[in-house]
């Protein structure tokens, strides 16, 4: 089983609802294999929708709904599902969701819908919503597969979160649309609302992950006696 | 019968089941969602022609409540292919018309609207989408240095016949006449062929209404 959990605080007690796997998977998910900062997935979207702040907490919803999700149907599907077809009907609950969650937006926030454009769609490819599904929800419960998603979903949505409010702050001086740094005394930096904003901000930011993280992975893989 | 999960009726049974389920609740949403999504569609119309008559809106209103103003502001008519939208006041004064227009740009559709004064001779504002032309150069006729020397303009020459012509150089206009984009020839070409076909189809249409 190739779930690269990084236990946290020694082993957890057995039993509970996620049979003692609840949390770490949870902080797993979070931040210490979080997805975009330290396996670098979904670093499109990641890019491309965090403009403002509001668009990456928006597409972050997007992904704790998708991946939480399509982990706990994927999960209780596991057992009947016939081998051959496993990456086609992975496909086909992913997209099922991330239609959905189009289709409301589409109803409901017209103008969000129109901001994020294609990205929405393109969350059926994003790597992260595939990736848990193919490494932990077909190996385990569908609670645990619960948390997995909704943990992973999260962690996009805070990594977002963070290159959105550094971004819309930096180019606009704003958050979530309101000016915070008034217009005369602050000097608008317009690159940080182009593309390469964002790569420097996820840069700082993905450093900033390793520099907090690696003593803890380090003594893990000494405990376990093993490379981390 | 048993099935084994290897074979291959199995396979596909599992795949017609999941696949009409998961088409289920997608049709179900879609239809459900159907009327906000048209709405909404509508109301990005409506902003369109609102902006472009002068009606103040508030850009954050929702579509039912922007359905409501234009229903209030704005009267429909059709005249062959022409349909008129004339912003119409409490008296019942008509304040501003305005109509569709369409064509063919250099790369792609052009689509907009051309808003006249009450006398359905004085171009009172005019927009164009135009996605597909080259930012910069064709994409420049969406700007408002373009847009801003049709108002005041009229769609009569001085002979009287229905004509708006998109010219190139430098120096004065006729009041019939503005400048093409420098650089955008051929964009300003398809623009120019746009105006024309629709100036000629509002003369024909309005020909009684003029004053």
């Amino acid at each position: 089983m190739s779930v690269d959990v990084v236990q946290l605080g020694g082993a957890c007690p057995a039993g509970g609802p996620c049979g003692g796997k609840g949390w770490s998977t949870f902080v797993g998910g979070l931040w210490a294999n979080n997805p975009i900062t330290i396996q670098v997935l979904g670093i499109c979207s990641a890019l491309a929708v965090t403009g403002r702040l509001s668009n990456a907490l928006v597409m972050g919803a997007a992904l704790v709904f998708v991946t939480a999700l399509s982990n706990l149907l994927l999960s209780l599907l596991r057992r009947t599902m016939p081998r051959g077809l496993r990456l086609v009907i992975e496909m086909t609950v992913i997209s099922t969701f991330v239609i959905f969650f189009d289709q409301v937006l589409k109803a409901f926030y017209p103008s969000m819908s129109k901001e994020l454009g294609p990205y929405v769609g393109l969350i059926i490819t994003n790597c992260i919503v595939m990736g848990r599904a193919e490494a932990f929800a077909l190996q385990n419960p569908p609670l645990v597969a619960l948390v997995d998603g909704a943990a992973n979903g999260m962690g996009y949505a805070a990594v977002l979160a963070a290159i959105g409010l550094v971004r819309e702050l930096l180019a606009y001086g704003q958050v979530l649309g309101l000016t915070v740094l008034p217009e005369g005394w602050y000097p608008r930096n317009l690159l940080a609302a182009q593309a390469p904003g964002a790569f420097i901000v996820l840069g700082f930011l993905v450093g900033l992950f390793y520099l907090l993280r690696p003593r803890q992975v380090e003594a893990d893989a000494a405990k376990a006696g093993g490379a981390p | 019968m048993s099935l084994s999960r290897t074979s291959a009726a199995y396979n596909v049974i599992y795949a017609v089941v999941l696949g009409t389920a998961c088409a289920g609740i997608l049709t179900a949403g879609s239809s459900l969602l159907a009327p906000y999504r048209e709405a909404n569609e509508r109301a990005d119309e409506i902003r369109d022609v609102l902006g472009i008559l002068g009606v103040p809106f508030e850009p954050g209103a929702s579509s039912a409540d922007l359905i409501a103003l234009f229903e209030r502001n704005v009267q429909r008519e059709q005249r062959g292919r022409l349909t008129l939208y004339r912003q119409v006041d409490a008296d019942g004064r008509v304040r501003a018309v305005a109509v569709p227009l369409a064509g063919r740009g250099l790369w792609g559709p052009i689509r907009g609207w051309l808003a006249l004064e009450p006398d359905l001779k004085t171009i009172r504002g005019i927009t164009f989408q135009a996605p597909d032309e080259t930012p910069g150069f064709g994409g420049e006729i969406m700007k408002a240095p373009f847009r801003d020397q049709f108002r005041g303009k009229t769609i009569y020459g001085p002979d009287g016949k229905p004509a708006l012509r998109v010219t190139r150089g430098e120096g004065p206009t006729a009041p019939n006449e503005v400048h093409a984009v420098s650089g955008a020839t051929l964009t300003s070409g398809k623009v120019d062929q746009i105006l024309n076909d629709l100036v000629r189809q509002i003369a024909e249409e309005t020909q009684a209404d003029v004053r």
